[in-house]
């Protein structure tokens, strides 16, 4: 039986140029590396297509790669800064005219919808209520839905954790405009998702 | 809930400050008026908890699955024709 060969031997033979063995190395993260473009892209064929441009420059800066940190570690920011490229690269559609508006109270000083909210189920244990793959799709269609603009920051703080001092660095936006945006996201995902997930607590 | 003492924020100004509350943005003062407020404000306070929530629930619900999408598949196999051909992106061969 032929050994398997570690990681470390892969990761060898695909700075040597192999193109196999770079298949070999990327193929057990492609999961984790699609994820992260299609959470901010938001649409299937553009995270195809920009995580076949951070293959690519993968694959160029492999060379340079020296094993200080996990590959995943090392690869995982050249997935998120394609995405951001693209999405840069964009037209910016769908921005006019969908401003997302937060509910500003019903003249009584009680902010309007919220009342509704405190059936909400509030835990990540809410999911028990849909079949995972019904939640996913719900909130990649949310997620779709709001500006892109706010989608991004939302991506960025809430799924893939980055610091805010971070996001806004990267986007070129300050701290405050990070922490708008961030909650004009979160206000418009909670208006799309309360209706699924309200009144189905047992 | 209405305004009942100067420093405690209305309904509508926690609703909009909640995120940079929850990030300990706003000056001391500030939060202890947003503290008070969701303390007596049932409404208010169940919108954090929900506010609060939504990452835990947004990450649980788009973890990676087990399975590469057959986009991502798509992709690899691009790229690696790409690569083969020796296509833009390739490596410099120093030539």
């Amino acid at each position: 039986m032929p050994d398997i060969p570690t990681e470390a031997e892969t990761l060898a033979r695909a700075q040597a140029g192999d193109p196999e063995a770079f298949g070999a190395l990327v193929e057990p993260h492609l999961s984790l590396f699609y994820n992260a473009i299609v959470r901010i892209l938001g649409n299937a064929q553009d995270a195809q297509d920009a995580l076949q441009e951070a293959l690519i420059g993968i694959h160029r800066d492999l060379p340079r790669f020296e094993g200080r940190s996990r590959f995943t570690t090392w690869a995982y920011p050249v997935c998120v800064n394609a995405a951001l490229m693209v999405r840069r690269s964009r037209v910016r559609r769908r921005e006019e005219g969908m401003e997302v508006r937060v509910s500003h109270g019903d003249g009584e000083g009680r902010p309007m919808e919220v009342e509704g909210s405190l059936d909400w189920s509030v835990e990540a244990e809410a999911l028990d209520h849909m079949e995972q793959a019904e939640m996913r799709a719900l909130i990649l269609k949310a997620l779709d839905e709001i500006p892109e603009t706010h989608r991004i920051v939302f991506v960025l703080k809430d799924l893939e954790e980055w610091e805010t001092e971070a996001i806004a660095s990267n986007l070129g936006i300050s701290l405050a405009l990070v922490r708008q945006r961030l909650h004009r996201a979160r206000m418009a995902l909670q208006g799309r998702l309360k209706s699924h997930l309200s009144g189905r607590r047992p | 809930m209405k305004k009942a003492f100067w420093f405690i924020p209305s309904c509508p100004e926690v609703e909009e400050e909640l995120t940079e509350y929850l990030e300990g943005a706003p000056p001391f003062r500030r939060r202890l008026g947003i503290r008070v407020h969701l303390l007596i404000c049932r409404a208010c306070d169940a919108l954090r908890r929900v506010l609060e929530a939504l990452p835990a629930l947004g990450r649980k619900a788009l973890e990676a699955p087990e399975a590469p999408a057959p986009e991502a598949r798509e992709a690899l196999a691009g790229a690696l024709a790409r690569i083969r051909e020796g296509g833009p992106g390739g490596r410099d061969c120093g030539c």
